[in-house]
């Protein structure tokens, strides 16, 4: 059943019908044409999906989107600032911890997430704050070192 | 020293697409009128198709198109040719495509698929790889001689099968002091990239335009044009951002399909794997194996004879796995100096989904394998396994088990490092040790082209046929480029992954990027250094050969005061000639192999430019549950001289994070009959940051002449072969005696520990 439901995505407020059972995942893609957060396993296992919800990081894959009514959401086309790259998008760059580039957009919102909450983390809660998100490329050393410049620079 | 250093920080220039998520992957795109595709799978390993009747789907609403191998050309396609688009009359493994469905959307799309009439009768499942080559076992294709298949030597069940002899194995058996025999099994795995597959194809007119999420985009097409009858000028294969490969997006694979639907259905079709599917389906899972193998060595721990015999699952169909068999007999025989070996392997048709190229295949199961094998034979004798590697192991001059005298490499010097890598292993707790294992792999030259020209700004474009899947493989041509332009890398953009624009390459598989797509892109840029020396000569009046081209201007040697900008001779070139090169690198050329026979050759018995390695890993294990905890890996490799350390070390860090996975956690469940347990993450375990540990890398970095550029040679899979061997080896030596099955996961450790 379609209903209209009122989002807030990157500061910027949307109106949509859309079925009550659709995923926030498939109505950023499919409505909202915000297509840098990506579907991985549609199972919460790999972290491809990653969005903030009020700041907090949630797989949109397994979030319903009437649940984010009202609430504000965020995903990786709202990291960018006017002034350019965020810093954890610009350690991620410098670190060389973008290979194939599928998982970076989820690993980016979890360690903006992280960040945001503890400014100075040690290399275990960066572990912990990173292990919903796979990565198969990289062996995650360099997404380890990256998180911790972003630290730095933050 | 690397070409560009760590410290260098060079970012790939397709970095900033993806960590703003502006850059496009398959499923990001969308066209006018799009429709989505959904496939009919078998659902059961084997079976007689009785009746298939689609019309029921064709009359519903918003459907567009629905095929069936009655619609498409019949042509078989494969290293054995033993496989159609969709099944035909008997299917051979549970996600075989039966037929596909284009709607207006998901539901419409699903909706038709289950309206689909698809009636069969169940036949046993072949899934034992033994009972597979026992006199009279079932056979899985029944027609196979009828099989176009080259060279490949097959019999029944037996999709191909090579053997590699050299000496007398029994005499040298027979006169060896110890004689070891093991056997180890290793359960199928999965490439698992991030990105599940997407095809979109678009006709206009009787031209289609594929967009795929393929590391092979000339295979792709030119499986198109074989499967559906076309020119390959009438197909354009284009990939836009590739989510990851490591093999599984090698091949030819659903393009075809999405082709036929969407020419069906006269309307844009896009197909997006769901995870499941992307387990289930394609072909090109790591094969299970395997490996027996007996040798025999002398009381000072010389190696005299190795006999082998390998195993390897096929699965249902030949997608790419006929030189499988080649490949696993050299993993068998290892990179060691053996004067008699016999070794034989064999690729078994069973009714699981069919194997195919996923990063280094056959070789982490076979390096496992035969290096586990190895500590064993050191401990035989009481020897420490790093010195039995050392006075066993290939070494420059020295001559291998296939009779292979190698130029300089780097192996022994690897050993050492990556040991020497732990630090200090004296007083190592209770629960930890270390492991070690050592790893070869061969380099693939192979024919490739590219095109560079600079534009009347000064500003050039490197068109090139090969294609990124996340290694920075292509991201670092710009590096090889302005290296002979005296120009900078961010002075050049990169147009690539489409077939219509630019040369063939092989894609991105068996490393071969830089290999042979740098060696025609530094062609490219040196026919247009040439053009730009001569612009400099007039315009200094001063001979070609005296020109240098450095920062971005042409100076006379030794006279950099009287210099011309690029820019300025791009803008007279753009007025006249234009600066255009073009470069095909002539592949080198692979030895001939003597002393060595080899029944079912497939030009592995001799590698040119070989690639060597060695993993140490330090682990920790609780004896309580068999959980074990990778602290640390050091490692090693000859991989020749290194282009960008960055992208080579992010190799070798990815490689070796796989292997872990391999290692511990990841490998296929089977049911009795054949169906795939774990077809999602949450049962089929990668490794996560959390599981990651230090990584240390260095690099042996021996200069190979006639390889790829500035005495390089590949490094993308190679970091992939020992590590599960390290890891194996430093278990034993807490428990006593190695785990035999791959994945050693902690429920066979505990078990193996308690024995």
């Amino acid at each position: 059943m379609s209903e209209s439901l009122s989002l807030t995505v990157n500061g910027v407020a949307y109106s949509v019908n859309v079925d009550m059972g659709r995923n926030l995942l498939s109505v950023l893609r499919g409505e909202l044409g915000l297509t840098g957060t990506k579907e991985g396993c549609d199972d919460c296992e790999c972290g491809a999906c990653m969005v903030l919800i009020d700041g907090k990081p949630v797989n949109s894959c397994s979030f319903l989107a009437v649940q984010a009514a009202d609430r504000s959401v965020t995903t990786i086309e709202g990291v960018v600032t006017p002034e350019g790259l965020d810093q954890v998008q610009q350690a991620f760059l410098e670190k060389g911890g973008v290979q194939c580039g599928f998982c970076t957009p989820g690993m980016i919102m979890s360690a903006r997430a992280l960040l945001d909450q503890c400014p100075d983390p040690s290399e275990e809660e960066i572990k912990i704050g990173l292990s919903g998100n796979l990565c198969r490329c990289t062996g995650y050393s360099r997404i380890l070192a990256a998180v911790a410049l972003a630290a730095a620079a933050d | 020293m690397p070409l560009v250093t760590e410290a260098e920080r060079f970012i790939r220039s397709d970095g900033p697409d993806k960590v703003t998520g502006s850059g496009r992957y398959v499923a990001d795109l969308s066209l006018t009128g799009m429709l989505t595709a959904k496939f009919l799978y078998a659902g059961v390993p084997h079976a007689r198709i009785t009746k298939l009747d689609v019309e029921p789907a064709r009359q519903m609403s918003g459907v567009f198109a629905v095929i069936t191998q009655d619609d498409v050309p019949e042509r078989r396609f494969g290293s054995v040719a033993d496989r159609t688009l969709f099944a035909q009359d008997v299917v051979r493994f549970e996600g075989e495509v039966i037929a596909a469905v284009a709607a207006i959307d998901d539901d419409s799309a699903q909706r038709a698929i289950d309206a689909i009439v698809f009636e069969y009768e169940e036949l046993p499942p072949l899934t034992d790889l033994e009972e597979a080559i026992k006199d009279g076992a079932l056979l899985v294709h029944e027609n196979w001689e009828s099989y176009a298949a080259g060279s490949v030597v097959r019999d029944g069940n037996v999709a191909s099968f090579t053997s590699i002899e050299r000496g007398d194995v029994d005499e040298g058996l027979a006169d060896s002091d110890h004689v070891i025999t093991s056997r180890y099994v290793a359960d199928a795995s999965h490439a698992a990239p991030i990105e599940p597959r997407g095809v979109v194809a678009q006709w206009e007119g009787d031209r289609v335009t594929i967009w795929s999420s393929t590391q092979v985009p000339f295979q792709a097409r030119d499986g198109v044009c074989e499967t559906l009858d076309l020119p390959s000028n009438r197909v354009r294969v284009v990939v836009p951002h590739l989510g990851g490969g490591f093999g599984g997006k090698c091949g030819f694979h659903y393009e075809a399909h999405v082709a036929a639907l969407a020419r069906a259905a006269r309307r844009p079709v896009r197909l997006v794997f769901s995870r499941e599917e992307e387990f289930l389906a394609p072909d090109r899972r790591r094969e299970g194996m395997i490996v027996e193998i007996t040798t025999g060595m002398t009381n000072d721990g010389d190696i005299k004879a190795r006999k082998a015999k390998v195993l390897l699952d096929n699965g249902a169909y030949s997608a790419d796995s006929s030189f499988f068999p080649h490949m696993a007999a050299m993993h068998a025989i290892g990179p060691y100096v053996i004067e008699n070996v016999s070794a034989e392997a064999s690729s078994i048709y069973t009714n699981h989904q069919p194997s195919g190229s996923v990063r280094a295949p056959t070789a982490p199961q076979g390096c496992w394998a035969v290096e586990s094998h190895t500590d064993e034979l050191a401990a035989a004798i009481g020897m420490d396994p790093v010195e039995f590697r050392k006075r066993n192991c290939v070494d420059t001059g020295r001559m291998s088990a296939t009779g292979q005298v190698f130029d300089e490499i780097g192996l022994q010097q690897c050993l050492s490092d990556a040991v020497d890598g732990l630090g200090d292993i004296s007083n190592l707790p209770e629960d930890e040790s270390i492991g070690v294992g050592v790893g070869w792999w061969g380099s693939f030259p192979g024919a490739s082209g590219a095109y560079v020209k600079i534009d009347s700004d000064g500003r050039g474009v490197i068109i090139t046929g090969a294609q990124e899947c996340g290694t920075g493989s292509v991201m670092t041509l710009p590096i090889l480029v302005a290296k002979e332009l005296g120009m900078d890398p961010d002075d050049f953009e990169l147009v690539y992954q489409d077939t219509s624009a630019a040369p063939y390459d092989s894609g991105a598989t068996g490393s071969q990027t830089i290999l042979n797509n740098g060696r025609a892109t530094v062609e490219a840029a040196q026919q247009v250094a040439a053009q730009l020396k001569d612009l400099a000569a007039k315009e200094l009046e001063a001979a070609p050969e005296d020109i240098v081209l450095v920062d971005g201007r042409a100076h006379v040697a030794g006279s950099p005061e009287a210099a011309v900008d690029i820019s300025r001779l791009a803008r007279i070139a753009s007025r006249g000639e234009m600066l255009l090169g073009r470069g095909s690198g002539t592949p080198a050329e692979y030895p001939s192999a003597v002393g060595v026979s080899c029944v079912g050759d497939q030009d592995l018995s001799w590698w040119v430019g070989p690639q060597f390695s060695c993993h140490a890993a330090r682990i920790r294990l609780d004896r309580d549950t068999g959980v074990v905890r990778v602290l640390e890996v050091s490692t090693a490799h000859d991989s020749g001289v290194i282009i960008n350390e960055v992208g080579a070390a992010g190799q070798v860090e990815g490689g070796v994070l796989m292997g872990i996975g391999q290692a511990l956690t990841e490998g296929t469940v089977y049911s009795e009959d054949g169906g795939q347990l774990n077809p999602a993450f949450l049962d089929y375990k990668l490794q996560t940051i959390a599981d990651a540990p230090r990584i240390k890398t260095s690099f042996v970095e021996v200069h190979t002449p006639g390889m790829g550029p500035h005495g390089s040679k590949p490094i993308a899979e190679a970091p992939n072969v020992a590590t599960a061997a390290a890891i194996s080896n430093a278990i034993a030596k807490l428990i006593g005696r190695p785990v035999r099955q791959l994945p050693m996961t902690a429920e066979r450790v505990w078990a193996e520990a308690r024995s």
